[in-house]
């Protein structure tokens, strides 16, 4: 009996779960919502990898972010800091309650000496450069896809990938 | 020496006059001479004896180029104008003869190596201008170059008469007057010059081309010469006329197909030089030729795959220290990602081309992406030299294998296959042919036929010879 | 049982000198045999090494070492393998792997100055060449030849015969440098081992701007293809053999070099001559470690004077922003230099310079200054593009003067085969400090002529290095001051020679690699003539072969 149950019953963290499904909207205020309006509609899988989502779109200033790069990252961060989602959360909720604007979140942190200030230049890191931990511990994740190489795509090849046939480069840029 | 009305003609005057006309005969001849070896050279450049005629570092025209067939290889002549080693001696009917009609001036025959077959469509004025520059344009080279020697039974030259009565078609060309100049123009050309049809037109199986099929697809050694007749799946139906000119100019029709292997050698050595009139005249005609569809192209060859990556398998992925157990994605990172770009797409431009939307990857006939990655693409006639490195020292038949299904899965057509079997047998050059054994075996057949035969009629003939019994 | 390995000349490192110099020996028909202590690479497994290091801006990340023929590494962690005894840091990098250090250069193949072999003579500072800058001319000619150089004509350095290749096609930021520096400075393309058309087999350039740590493509001709022209004229290499003595005979002449393999078996090798090619660091250590009862000082040392006289490039810099879009990243690394400042009468006071232009993507480095700097937001990505388009960077080359104790010597740490590491004794003179200073001014002025802002100098008496081992077995005439002669043999022993940076007795302000050819060249001829006519057939066929 209690086998038919199990399998009817949907996972605990499978996204078509209606009990745990929510919309990511339902982890931000009104403030931090005005800086991802998409986010209002978008599902989040999971309360961690949500406010992952929110938090990183808040950093990285993007309108839109690929889920799999999105899983991917979270994955390689928390391996590296089992602390990561519960830190998250905390400065997702710091910046909901405080209305921090981007530009100023590192000053803030830094001045109050907070044990979140090393958090954003992880996140941002992750992002930008593909890379997740420091030192030893360094792994790329991400190269061509990583948020610096995307942000001139329409201008520049990562290094090692080809810019045209031989003297294209003697152009004007754009 | 007395002029018509009886009077003598003073000889310094004569030979005054003599002389001034045969001056003014020879700077009008000169530059007619100019004239005319200007052509003979652009026609030559068209027919692309070159290719055919000079060994790689050898003289132009000397000859000495293995031309592997099924039946044993060939050696191109020297048609310099050395009088000891080339066909200096020749008049002008028999070069003639040797192009048109393919018989030396010994009077044997030539194989259908050199494609006389198609050459058989040029006009006498071109034959005149080729022979003139054949003869005052190119420089002599004495040496002469390794002889052709075919196994049995091909070695006999005369059995060639036979078979150009069978399939030679020894008329020029003639227009067709319900087209226009710039078509009958392009159809001498194809037909004739360009002679397209002697690797893309199918052979039966005694080895000449199917008429009914011009230009359906033809095997040269390893690489195909694909289906350019104007279906709109197999050939080049959907192409623009400027998609043609661009490919015959540049090598490349940008979101099409690239030139590779001999087709390379065609572009580098003829094609990149005719006139723009002339490749639009060959664009024109081609646009015309009978559709020839093949089952296997449910869509245009050219229109297979869209860009992809597996680059989240990759990063932060160390390469297995044995190099067979590479993945396709991981092949295609290390070796062809650099220029061809992270998600297949090529350059900015398409200089360096995309590789999904391109025959490379689109066609059933997967030989040429095995050629092309094994030798890359090279244009030594003009210079330009490695258009795309080969990999053929640095890559395993199984990682050639793995690669190509890898780009044909994702940036071509799935259902085509290459495997490592294929890559070897490419590699080594090809099947080996079993025309040779074939032939042997049938003229034994015949043979013990024809014995049989004869014994049968002896054996009657006796009978009936002999005397009624007691 | 152990295979008897024996050629008639055995050369220890597979570097592009080496490697050069052991393809003409075999070409002159003598059997060589080469000896790399690391392993053979592969091009595409380095590139996807590179693409998956976490640490862009390390370019040796994409060539870890092996642990029986370890090279310094720095990032992330130093290896200790170079030890540093001060009192300037010296963290050289090199490879050790078939083909060596240039699987990872940026092509500079330059020149000497006629004035740089005579600068004692001339201005009273470092040492004379044995040698003149006209001797060195045709076999500058030869390496050109066979490397495929691209260069543009009057850039100080005399020739007699034309670059095998026209320049490599100038960035569209080069170009804007040349037009508004003009004629204040007069910025030319750089004269680089890089194809400007097909060359040698090889394709031209298509821009990846990965120069290092590895050129994709095979556009820039690097010490694997010296290897594969050495191994096509019928060298033998051995890889994964790492030397650790140099055994010589009663009278001194060199008889065999024993090499461990990766599991620490010993093998022997004779041979009749022997060219030590290990690169400036290696290479003193291997003869320093081959000391004997004879030769208590090591080999070749009987002047004191292997290791010392250590030199290589420091380099100081400046960053800012141009007022105009450049987009550094668009072609290759290193395209452009100031050329006018490397001899002059001022070389009496202070060191001569390059000044070179990089054209190395800013993207990572402005990327990584904006996480620095805290910026998040919609922000960072209009910054970085702003930063990225408007960056850009210049550094000077100068000259250092040998000083006999800046030295290689060995520590008493072991490696993992139980040989001693080497140790750097460095420093950076006045001379050197003084160049350095009058370069700033030169800088401040380019800054300004580009409209620049937020201009940043690297911290003064900071320099960075540029992996150019010079002067550790310096050639001379003088057996007391000097570790070889002007044809690269050593004093001390007759059939032992050296082809490596290392035997320039000053460093110049050149990179040092096709000077270094050319000797390796000259050093292979003076062992085995060719005959004239020989040489000028080698000559056409190798032009010929080029233009394929």
């Amino acid at each position: 009996m209690t086998n038919e149950i199990q399998q009817v019953v949907p996972h605990h963290d499978d996204p078509a779960d209606p009990s745990r499904r929510r919309l990511l909207a339902g982890l931000l205020t009104a403030y931090t919502a005005s800086l991802i309006p998409w986010a209002l509609a978008q599902p989040a899988p999971h309360a961690d990898r949500g406010a992952f989502t929110a938090l990183s779109a808040i950093l990285v200033g993007r309108q839109a972010l690929d889920a799999t790069q999105t899983a991917r990252l979270y994955d390689a961060l928390v391996a590296d800091d089992a602390h990561f989602p519960a830190d998250v959360q905390s400065l997702l909720t710091l910046i909901n309650q405080r209305q921090i604007d981007p530009l100023q979140l590192q000053n803030v942190l830094d001045t109050e000496h907070s044990p979140l200030a090393p958090l954003p230049r992880k996140i941002v890191g992750a992002w930008y450069l593909g890379v997740v931990g420091s030192g030893e511990a360094a792994r790329c994740i991400d190269y061509e896809t990583a948020l610096n190489a995307v942000a001139v795509a329409d201008v520049l090849k990562p290094p090692t990938y080809a810019y045209g046939t031989y003297g294209r480069w003697a152009n004007k840029p754009i | 020496m007395k002029s018509m009305t009886g009077r003598p003609i003073p000889l310094l005057a004569l030979i005054c006059v003599l002389t001034s006309l045969y001056a003014n005969a020879a700077t009008t001849t000169d530059s007619a001479n100019t004239e005319q070896l200007q052509r003979g050279q652009y026609l030559a450049t068209a027919g692309d004896c070159v290719a055919c005629h000079t060994a790689p570092g050898g003289k132009p025209f000397a000859g000495g180029l293995p031309v592997p067939t099924p039946i044993g290889t060939i050696f191109a002549t020297n048609i310099t104008p050395s009088k000891t080693a080339g066909i200096g001696n020749y008049t002008e009917q028999q070069f003639s003869d040797a192009l048109r009609r393919g018989i030396r001036a010994d009077g044997k025959q030539l194989y259908p190596a050199m494609p006389y077959t198609a050459y058989a469509q040029i006009s006498d004025d071109d034959v005149q201008a080729l022979y003139a520059w054949f003869m005052h344009g190119v420089n002599p080279f004495d040496t002469a170059p390794t002889p052709t020697r075919l196994p049995f039974p091909f070695n006999i030259r005369l059995s060639m008469a036979a078979w150009n009565l069978l399939f030679l078609d020894s008329k020029p060309f003639t227009p067709d007057p319900g087209q226009s100049a710039e078509w009958n123009r392009g159809a001498y050309l194809v037909r004739g010059l360009a002679h397209c049809s002697t690797c893309h037109t199918p052979r039966n199986l005694l080895m000449a081309e199917q008429s009914s099929r011009e230009l359906a697809g033809g095997d040269v050694g390893t690489w195909h010469a694909p289906n350019i007749t104007s279906d709109a799946d197999s050939g080049i139906g959907g192409w623009s006329e400027s998609d043609l000119i661009a490919y015959m100019k540049l090598g490349h029709a940008i979101g099409r197909a690239q030139a590779a292997g001999p087709m390379a050698e065609v572009v580098d050595n003829s094609l990149q030089h005719l006139t723009a009139t002339d490749l639009q005249a060959i664009a024109t005609y081609l646009k015309t030729v009978p559709a020839q569809h093949d089952p296997a192209d449910t869509r245009a060859v050219d229109t297979w795959g869209a860009a992809f990556d597996e680059l989240d398998s990759l990063r932060g992925v160390a390469l297995p220290s044995d190099p067979n157990q590479m993945t396709g994605a991981q092949l295609y990172d290390a070796y062809c990602a650099s220029c061809h770009q992270d998600r297949g797409q090529g350059s900015f431009d398409g200089g360096l081309p995309s590789l999904f939307h391109n025959t490379a990857t689109g066609r059933t006939n997967t030989n040429n992406l095995v050629m092309v990655i094994l030798d890359g693409i090279s244009w030594p006639a003009d210079g330009s030299g490695v258009h795309m490195p080969g990999f053929a020292q640095t890559l395993t038949d199984q990682q050639v294998a793995t690669l190509g299904s890898y780009l044909l899965k994702h940036y071509g057509n799935p259902a085509a296959v290459i495997s490592a079997d294929q890559v070897k047998t490419l590699r080594a050059g090809g099947a080996p042919s079993h025309l040779v054994l074939l032939a042997r075996l049938a003229l034994i057949v015949i043979l013990l036929v024809l014995v049989a035969i004869i014994v049968m009629l002896m054996r009657r003939r006796r009978r009936k010879a002999l005397p009624a019994g007691p | 049982m152990s295979e008897q390995l024996s050629a008639d000349i055995v050369v220890i490192g597979s570097g592009i000198v080496g490697s050069l110099a052991a393809r003409r020996l075999a070409l002159q028909g003598a059997s060589v045999l080469i000896l790399e202590a690391g392993p053979r690479l592969n091009r595409g497994r380095v590139v996807a090494a590179f693409r998956n290091s976490p640490i862009k801006g390390n370019w040796m990340g994409a060539y870890p070492p092996s642990p029986w023929a370890p090279h310094p590494i720095y990032v992330p962690k130093d290896n200790g393998y170079l030890k540093q005894a001060g009192p300037y840091p010296y963290p050289a990098e090199y490879i050790r792997a078939v083909g060596g250090t240039t699987w990872h250069w940026a092509a500079m193949a330059w020149r000497l100055v006629p004035n740089d072999v005579r600068i004692k003579t001339l201005y009273g500072v470092g040492v004379d060449w044995p040698m003149t800058y006209e001797e060195l001319d045709p076999w500058y000619q030869e390496a050109e030849e066979l490397i495929g150089v691209a260069g543009a004509p009057d850039t100080g350095s005399p020739r007699s015969q034309p670059f095998p290749m026209e320049p490599v096609a100038e960035p569209w930021s080069m170009r804007r440098f040349c037009e508004r520096l003009a004629p204040a400075y007069a910025v030319v393309a750089n004269t680089v081992a890089r194809n400007s058309r097909s060359y040698g087999g090889r394709p031209a350039c298509v821009g990846n701007n990965s120069c290092q740590p590895i050129c994709p493509v095979n556009a820039q001709y690097i010490g694997e293809n010296a290897v594969a022209a050495a191994e096509a004229a019928g060298v033998r290499l051995i890889e994964n053999a790492v030397v650790y003595r140099i055994e010589h005979d009663a009278q001194g002449r060199i008889a065999a070099v024993h090499y461990f393999d990766p599991d620490k078996g010993t093998h022997r090798v004779t041979g009749k001559t022997f060219i030590l090619a290990a690169n400036g660091i290696e290479s003193p250590k291997l003869l320093l470690l081959s000391a004997s009862d004879k030769y208590p000082n090591g080999l070749a040392n009987g002047s004191d004077m292997v290791g010392r006289h250590l030199m290589d490039h420091p380099s100081s810099s400046i960053t800012f922003y141009a007022d105009e879009e450049l987009w550094l990243g668009r072609g290759p690394q290193s395209p452009s230099s100031i050329n006018t400042l490397r001899d002059g009468a001022f070389r009496s006071q202070h060191a001569p310079y390059r000044l070179d232009f990089t054209n190395i993507s800013q993207v990572l480095s402005v990327t990584q200054d904006l996480i620095k700097e805290g910026v998040y937001g919609a922000e960072f990505d209009k910054q970085l593009r702003w930063r990225a388009a408007h960056q850009v960077s210049l550094k000077n080359v100068l000259e250092v003067l040998p000083d006999p104790d800046n030295r290689i010597t060995l520590s008493s740490e072991k490696d993992a085969m139980g040989i001693p590491k080497p140790e750097a004794h460095y420093s950076i003179g006045d001379y050197t400090r003084r160049g350095a200073d009058v370069s700033k001014a030169d800088f401040t002025r380019i800054a300004e002529l580009m409209g620049g802002t937020g201009l940043r100098y690297s911290a003064d008496g900071q320099f960075a290095n540029n992996q150019h081992i010079t002067g550790t077995m310096s050639m001379g005439n003088d057996p007391k001051t000097s570790v070889v002669d002007g044809f690269g043999r050593t004093h001390d022993h007759e059939n032992l020679f050296i082809c490596s940076t290392g035997v320039m007795p000053t460093a110049a302000t050149m990179n040092s690699t096709l000077t270094a050819i050319a000797l390796a060249l000259r050093t292979a001829e003076h062992i085995l003539p060719k005959p004239a006519d020989v040489h000028a057939a080698a000559l056409n066929a190798e032009r010929e072969a080029s233009l394929s």
